[in-house]
């Protein structure tokens, strides 16, 4: 038991390192060129946001610290 | 070749180690990082091959990776994944244009880091809770009406009598548990940022900065809350780079 909240603690610990580096931080604009493959990034964020849902809730009687 | 900007960083008497840090990783795809700078400000780019690369989830992580360790050395601003400008030059106007926007940023998250806190409920439990709550209530406040106890009319108030009283229980609930972590945000001198409701599950998504040696005691804080709140789970993590307080977009 303890095995398996730790190991979805390390996914919501990725999902959260993704929805920060894709999603927050400085912005560049104007003549740069914001390069990534968006649609796919996007889907596979949205996706996974929506897996860490239910595997939070799954957390619920789990550990609620996670260590990075 | 294009660049592609990882963060910036005060380069204030911190050139030379920078400099020998970053000498010792390497950027996406292995090329070399290295510092474009200007003045007291830096970025730290690697160059970018756009066309024979596929970017994906495991780059996302890998550039993450690599802003976290700058970031165990340094004061720096995270820059968005996949920024990417068309040469040293640009990058260097870029700084220049942005210049006192950039250092008022790093000045703000000196030494600092970010923690990031979900709070989950179970929503059919809590609710069920307040409802019995809430029904006693109700029955209370109601006097007995003219048009008999079984009216359609009747049933329709209490319903939503009911469900107004279940939404002001749920949002003082959630502002009694804010209320109580701002107490120890603000002892910590934290800055702040609350969300509430974002799900029927997620009742509270909040992201902290503050002071790199305060994170133990914010860990502390955060389960002696918990505790307080046995039906709630919260989620802790951290320490991050201050991504959810860089108010920035460069020009």
């Amino acid at each position: 038991m303890y095995d398996n909240v730790i190991d979805r603690s390390k996914d919501i610990t990725i999902l959260e390192l993704l929805d920060r580096v894709l999603n927050k931080g400085v912005i560049l604009t104007g003549d740069i060129v914001i390069s990534v493959a968006d649609v796919d990034l996007v889907y596979l964020g949205v996706k996974l946001m929506l897996s860490s849902v239910e595997t939070m809730e799954q957390l619920k009687a789990g550990k609620g610290i996670i260590e990075k | 070749m294009e660049k592609l900007i990882y963060s910036l960083v005060s380069a204030k008497n911190n050139l030379e180690a920078l400099n020998a840090l970053l000498a010792e990783m390497k950027g996406i795809s292995g090329f070399d990082l290295f510092v474009v700078a200007t003045d007291e400000v830096a970025a730290v780019v690697s160059d970018f091959d756009r066309s024979g690369t596929a970017t994906d989830r495991t780059m996302a992580i890998e550039y993450a990776g690599l802003i976290e360790i700058m970031a165990q050395h340094f004061t720096l601003l995270p820059v968005r994944f996949g920024s990417v400008m068309e040469s040293t030059d640009l990058i260097l106007k870029m700084l220049e244009r942005n210049y006192h926007e950039i250092q008022q940023n790093l000045q703000k998250v000196d030494n600092k880091c970010e923690f990031g806190l979900k709070i989950l409920c179970d929503p059919e439990k809590i609710m069920a809770d307040m409802k019995s709550k809430t029904e006693a209530i109700i029955k209370s406040d109601i006097a007995p009406s003219a048009e008999g106890k079984n009216s359609v009319y009747r049933e329709w108030v209490n319903k939503k009598l009911t469900e107004h009283r279940l939404e002001e229980m749920m949002i003082t609930f959630v502002d009694s548990v804010i209320a109580a972590l701002s107490v120890s945000l603000t002892r910590l001198n934290t800055i702040y940022k609350f969300k509430k409701m974002v799900t029927a599950t997620t009742i509270i998504d909040a992201v902290f900065l503050l002071d790199k040696e305060k994170k133990d005691a914010l860990i502390q804080s955060v389960e002696v809350i918990e505790k307080q709140f046995p039906g709630l789970n919260f989620l802790l993590t951290g320490p991050w780079p201050p991504y959810n307080f860089v108010e920035i977009v460069l020009k």
